[in-house]
C-alpha cells in the first residue's frame, strides 16, 4: 500500500512527471483517498487531471475480477462520489468508471440519480453497462416515471441489453401516439428478439418520416434474424414475405437473404420469382440465395 | 448573396436542389448515361472526404485512379458523381460544393441525405467515432457504403456493421487502401508464393502521438453543429484542440496512432498472413500515456499479438524499430526463415516494398493474390457486380479489433486473453464491458 498522504500531495505536484508517477500507481493506494481524490478532479487541469487518471488506474487495478478484495471497496468510494455533494463533472466522471465495475448491489444508488436533468444520460449509460437484471428493472422502474423525451433513450438501452423482460414494454411503446417512443419501441422489441405471447402491433410506416420508417422495418428484419437464430421459421417466414413485397430493393434483398437463411421450400418458392427481377441488385442477390440453398431444398 | 449562404438557406429548405437527370443526347458524346454514372452522397468532407468526390467536370473526362488510393495506374475509373454533400461544419460543406460544381444537393443531417432517392452509395469520413452507426443506417436505407479507416470505435460496433451489411447484401469497402496498391499486392504475392519461408514475425514501427497540452474550452463556432459531432460519443465541452483532425488523440473518439495509421499497416499484415477472418489469442499492451495535457491516448506503446494456428507475432510499436532496408516513417518488417521482407507506409502513393520482391512479382503472379485495380475504384465495381470488395466488412471490422483490442490492453495495463471465435476476453469482466460502449441520445446501434 501507498502512503496516502504522500500519495495525494504528489498528485498535486507541481511536477507532471512527479504527478505522472503517483497516478500510475494509484492502483496500490487506500480507496479511502477517493473523496480526496474526486475533490481534486473537479480541477481541469494539472492536478485534476491527475486525480482523475488516478481514480480510473484504481478502477482497472479492480476490474478484472468481480470478486477481487479491493474492487467493493472501490465502487462503494465511487457511489459516494457519484452523489450530489460532488461537482458535476465528476459525478459524469465517477458513473463512468463505475460502468466499467459496479455490480447489481450499486444498482439502486445509482439509478436514484438518474432524476437529475444534467446526470439521466450518464445515469443510462452506466446502468446499460452493468450487467444483470437488476439494470433491467432499474431502467425498467425509471421508464414509468421518465419525461417522454427521454423515454427512447432507456428503450434504447433495453433494446441494447437485449432485455427480455422489456418485451412487454416495448410492445406498448409501439403503440405509443409518440412517434419517437413507438419508433424506438419497435427497434428496441428488434434487438431483443425475443417472442411476445401476443403479436407486435408495429407503427405504421406510411406515417413516419423516411428515417423512423427505415428504423421499423430494420426493427421487424432484425425481430426476423433472431427468430430465424432460434429455429422458429414460421414466425420469420410472413416478416421477410412482407419485405418482399416492398418496392425498395433493399428490403427485397434483406428478406431474399433472411428466406435462403430458412432454406424450407417455402423459402426457395418465394425466391424464385426473384431471379428474374429487373433490378439487378435484386436479382444478383437472388441468384447467390438461391446458390446457398442445399439442393433438395431448392 | 454568398454562395455559403445560398446553401445554408437551401439546407435549411430540407434539402437543396434537386440533381438534374440529364439524358447522355444532352450530355453530348462521350459523357457516360446517367444510368452508367454512379451517385455518391458524401458524409464528412472536411479532410479526408474531400478526396473521395467526384466534381461534375470529371464527369466523361478518362481518369485514372486518384493518387494515394492504389491501383496500377493502368486503368481508369468508372463514371461517378458526387451528387449529395453532408457535414456538420458549414465551412466544409461550402468548400465541397465549390469542388464538386454543379447543383450538389447539401446537408447538415446525414439522415436526410441517407433518406435522398438520388443517391446510389455513399463516403463517409467523419471522425471515426461515428463510422459504425453511419454504415449502419447507410445499409438500413439501401445505400452502399465506402467508410474510412479505422471501421469502428469498439467490438461491438465493428460486429453490427459486419450483420448491417450481411443483413441488406450491402457492399462495404473500408478505406484501408495499402491492400490496393502495388507494393502491397507484390509483398503479397512473395509471401504466399513462400519466398520467405514460413513467417513466424511482423514489426510494425510508427513514430509517436503527440502529447498536446492544455487549451481551455469554448464555445463552438457558429459553423459547427457541435452536438451533432459528438453524436453517439461520450458527452465533452468543445474544445478547437480536439475536433476536426486532433479528435484523434482522445480515445473515445480517435484512439491514436495504433487506430489511425495501425489500421493501414496491420490491415496490409492481416491480408498477408491471412487472419482477415479471425484474431489474436492474447494481447499484451505496454506503454504510456501524455504525463499532462487534453489528450489520452498511447505516446508511446508496443503491443504484442499472439495469433495461434499457424502460431506467430504481430507486434505494434510505436516508435518501435524501423527497417533498416527501406527508409520510411512508418511501415512493417516481415519476418520469415528464409529471409525478411519490409512494406513501408501503407496508405499513402508512397508505399514501398524491397527490389528483390519488386523483381520477383514483375516474373511471377504466382501467389494467387487478388489485385485492386485502385480501392475506390474496386468499390464502385463491385457496386456494380455485387461482389465483395478487397477490404470487405469483415477484414474491416477484424483489423480494426487489433487496434481497440491494443487499446484496451494499453488502457487496462494487463495481458488479455481473447477468444476471436466469440469476440469476447477470457476471464476479465471489466475488459469485457468495454467491448461496448452505450450511444449517447439518440444514436444506437
Amino acid at each position: 500500500m501507498l502512503d496516502d498522504q504522500k500519495f495525494l500531495s504528489d498528485i498535486q505536484s507541481d511536477s507532471a512527471d512527479t504527478r505522472f508517477a503517483a497516478w500510475r500507481q494509484a492502483g496500490e493506494a487506500s480507496p479511502a483517498v477517493i473523496p480526496q481524490l474526486a475533490r481534486l478532479a473537479a480541477r481541469q487541469e494539472g492536478a485534476g487531471k491527475a486525480a482523475r487518471e488516478a481514480l480510473t488506474t484504481m478502477v482497472h487495478s479492480v476490474g478484472q475480477d468481480p470478486a477481487s478484495a479491493n474492487r467493493a471497496a472501490v465502487e462503494k468510494g465511487l457511489v459516494e462520489i457519484g452523489g450530489p455533494d460532488y461537482a458535476l463533472p465528476v459525478r459524469v466522471h465517477a458513473l463512468r468508471l463505475l460502468s466499467n465495475i459496479a455490480g447489481e448491489g450499486s444498482v439502486p444508488a445509482i439509478a436514484k440519480w438518474i432524476g437529475t436533468a444534467e446526470l439521466r444520460e450518464e445515469v443510462v449509460y452506466c446502468l446499460e453497462r452493468i450487467p444483470g437484471e437488476a439494470s433491467n428493472k432499474a431502467l425498467l422502474t425509471a421508464y414509468k416515471d421518465a419525461a417522454d423525451d427521454f423515454k427512447p433513450r432507456i428503450l434504447a438501452a433495453l433494446g441494447h441489453r437485449r432485455a427480455a423482460s422489456a418485451v412487454s414494454l416495448c410492445l406498448e411503446a409501439m403503440r405509443s401516439s409518440n412517434r419517437e417512443i413507438a419508433v424506438m419501441g419497435a427497434r428496441a422489441f428488434g434487438r431483443i428478439g425475443r417472442k411476445p405471447a401476443v403479436a407486435p402491433r408495429y407503427p405504421d410506416p406510411n406515417i413516419l418520416s423516411g428515417t423512423q420508417a427505415t428504423d421499423v422495418i430494420d426493427g421487424m428484419l432484425r425481430y426476423a434474424d433472431a427468430q430465424v437464430k432460434e429455429g422458429n421459421m414460421a414466425e420469420a417466414m410472413p416478416i421477410y414475405k412482407s419485405a418482399l413485397e416492398r418496392s425498395q430493393e433493399h428490403w427485397q434483398c434483406a428478406a431474399v437473404i433472411g428466406l435462403a437463411r430458412i432454406g424450407s421450400a417455402d423459402a426457395a418458392a418465394a425466391i424464385f420469382p426473384k431471379l428474374k427481377s429487373n433490378n439487378r441488385r435484386v436479382r444478383i442477390t437472388a441468384e447467390n440465395a438461391w446458390k446457398s440453398l442445399a439442393g433438395p431444398k431448392a | 448573396m454568398r454562395r455559403r449562404d445560398l446553401l445554408k438557406s437551401s439546407a435549411a429548405a430540407g434539402g437543396a436542389f434537386l440533381f438534374d437527370i440529364v439524358p447522355r443526347r444532352v450530355l453530348g458524346q462521350g459523357q457516360p448515361a446517367p444510368s452508367d454514372t454512379l451517385r455518391l452522397g458524401h458524409i464528412g468532407i472536411g479532410g479526408r472526404g474531400r478526396t473521395h468526390l467526384r466534381p461534375e467536370a470529371d464527369l466523361g473526362k478518362p481518369l485514372p485512379p486518384t493518387p494515394g488510393q492504389g491501383g496500377d495506374g493502368k486503368g481508369l475509373r468508372s463514371p461517378a458523381l458526387s451528387v449529395a454533400l453532408c457535414d456538420v461544419d458549414a465551412k466544409h460543406l461550402d468548400d465541397a460544393a465549390t469542388r464538386v460544381g454543379g447543383r450538389p444537393k447539401t446537408y447538415r443531417d446525414f439522415r436526410r441525405l441517407l433518406e435522398d432517392k438520388d443517391v446510389d452509395a455513399v463516403s463517409i469520413a467523419t471522425p471515426d467515432h461515428w463510422h459504425a452507426l453511419m454504415t449502419i443506417m447507410a445499409c438500413q436505407a439501401g445505400k452502399d457504403v465506402y467508410c474510412e479507416k479505422p471501421a469502428c470505435n469498439t467490438i461491438e460496433e465493428g460486429r453490427a456493421m459486419v450483420t448491417a451489411a450481411d443483413r441488406y447484401g450491402s457492399v462495404v469497402q473500408i478505406g484501408s487502401q495499402g491492400r490496393s496498391q502495388v507494393a502491397a499486392w507484390q509483398a503479397a504475392n512473395y509471401i504466399r508464393a513462400g519466398q520467405l519461408g514460413t513467417v513466424r514475425k511482423v514489426m510494425c514501427w510508427h513514430y509517436a502521438s503527440p502529447a498536446g497540452d492544455w487549451t481551455p474550452d469554448a464555445d463552438p463556432p457558429p459553423e459547427i453543429d457541435y452536438n451533432l459531432w459528438v453524436g453517439p460519443a461520450p458527452w465533452l465541452p468543445y474544445n478547437a484542440k480536439h475536433t476536426h483532425g486532433s479528435f484523434r488523440w482522445l480515445i473515445d473518439f480517435g484512439g491514436g496512432q495504433i487506430r489511425d495509421r495501425g489500421a493501414h499497416i496491420m490491415s496490409i499484415a492481416s491480408w498477408i498472413m491471412g487472419t482477415d477472418n479471425t484474431g489474436p489469442a492474447s494481447i499484451d499492451a505496454k506503454g504510456e500515456p501524455p504525463r499532462d495535457g487534453m489528450y489520452d491516448s498511447a505516446v508511446t506503446m508496443e503491443v504484442t499479438y499472439e495469433f495461434k494456428n499457424p502460431d506467430w507475432t504481430l507486434v505494434w510499436a510505436q516508435p518501435g524499430t524501423p527497417s533498416t532496408e527501406l527508409q520510411a516513417r512508418y511501415g512493417a518488417v516481415y519476418w520469415g526463415d528464409a529471409g525478411r521482407l519490409t512494406v513501408t507506409t501503407g496508405d499513402g502513393a508512397s508505399t514501398a516494398t524491397d527490389q528483390k520482391v519488386k523483381d520477383f512479382s514483375s516474373q511471377c503472379d504466382c501467389g494467387k493474390v487478388p489485385r485492386s485495380p485502385g480501392h475506390n475504384e474496386n468499390f464502385e465495381q463491385c457496386v456494380r457486380t455485387r461482389e465483395k470488395p478487397i477490404m470487405a466488412m469483415e477484414a474491416g471490422h477484424r483489423v480494426a479489433s487489433l487496434c481497440i483490442l491494443g487499446n484496451v490492453g494499453f488502457q487496462l495495463q494487463r495481458k488479455l486473453q481473447w477468444d476471436p471465435v466469440n469476440e469476447r476476453f477470457i476471464n476479465d469482466d471489466e475488459a469485457n464491458r468495454l467491448l461496448s460502449r452505450p450511444g449517447r441520445g439518440p444514436w444506437h446501434l
